[in-house]
């Protein structure tokens, strides 16, 4: 199929590399330091029982 | 190595440390405390800010409390835009925590609009959405939801809930596999230095010649000022969740795995810090 043709397999692993590694840098600078940090949105698992 | 799927969960659960200051004019009882919390990239400031104004209306008297508002460095952050994209596009490149202003009184009415309750906050995002498949299958997936459905989207969103979100969403990125992807790239691209809110035009993910269309194909086609001259240094910055994926980047492939749950892929263009 001509449109897989213009992206080298060798040009698809750089970009993806290249995201998949500022990602994990990116949780390293913004998330590493501040694990004690409060969440916003509580992760609490709440069962709703239904006894109505 | 790593799966594209982990991307998903690498966006979803992206985080801002952010430290919420009370805006020394306000008026208080006692000294307020400033207030720390992790902010959801993709979720929106007054979706999660109940802890930090339950904070704060501690110290002040009811009389003295109007609608809860946010600035960082003079700056009002505009809550219809995702948290990561305020981030992105006014703060990148600062020393973390994240310094937001709180105010509870003088609303800029005419930077910001209003958001008494989460429901506006509801309409807004779903009505992104709805955008969004009309740009990517003709609103033909999301007209094919039950409210059910669209409600699911919303919950998802709403109490951080990435299994759920997604074994919606997954419906919204569907697309014939003949075509090569969606019929249009739903897409803003945001820059600080510019008088119009955010560039939103049609594109198309692949070529009339069949050629698969890249983030740098989109970019000197909307915002060629913001791609680098032959020889120069590079002056702008083009980031997504806080990254600057290569210019070569399928769009298509980022269409589905670097957009916000708005279903759009927000793109920052912002000055490469001088030091």
């Amino acid at each position: 199929q001509s449109m897989s043709l213009s992206v080298t397999s060798a040009q698809t692993a750089a970009w993806r590399q290249q995201i998949f590694e500022q990602l994990t840098e990116r949780t390293k600078r913004e998330m590493d330091n501040f694990k004690h940090y409060e969440q916003a949105i509580e992760q609490s698992v709440w069962v709703k029982k239904g006894t109505m | 190595m790593a799966d594209d799927k982990d991307v998903l969960r690498d966006v979803w659960f992206g985080r801002i440390p952010t430290s919420f200051t009370l805006n020394q004019d306000e008026v208080t009882e006692r000294e307020a405390e400033p207030y720390y919390l992790l902010l959801p990239r993709v979720s929106y400031l007054t979706l999660v800010t109940d802890k930090v104004k339950k904070h704060f209306l501690k110290v002040m008297r009811a009389e003295d409390v109007e609608e809860m508002w946010f600035e960082y460095e003079g700056t009002p952050l505009k809550w219809h835009y995702p948290i990561g994209v305020l981030f992105d596009l006014h703060a990148s490149n600062t020393v973390l925590p994240w310094s937001i202003t709180v105010h509870f009184k003088n609303f800029p009415d005419s930077d910001l609009l209003h958001c008494p309750s989460s429901s506006v906050v509801e309409a807004h995002f779903m009505s992104s959405i709805k955008e969004a498949d009309a740009l990517k299958h003709k609103s033909q997936v999301v007209n094919d939801m039950q409210k059910k459905d669209h409600k699911q989207l919303w919950m998802g969103l709403q109490n951080d809930k990435f299994d759920q979100f997604w074994a919606m969403n997954r419906k919204l990125m569907e697309y014939p596999t003949e075509e090569g992807g969606f019929r249009y790239i739903p897409f803003r691209i945001y820059q600080t230095m510019s008088d119009r809110p955010f560039i939103q035009r049609l594109f198309r993910p692949v070529s009339p010649e069949g050629n698969v269309h890249t983030l740098g194909d989109l970019m000197k086609e909307m915002d060629p000022a913001a791609l680098p001259n032959d020889g120069e240094p590079k002056r702008y910055q083009v980031v997504i969740h806080g990254i600057e994926p290569l210019l070569e980047t399928p769009l298509q492939w980022l269409s589905e795995h670097l957009s916000h749950p708005d279903n759009f892929l927000h793109i920052c263009v912002i000055p490469t810090p001088t030091d």
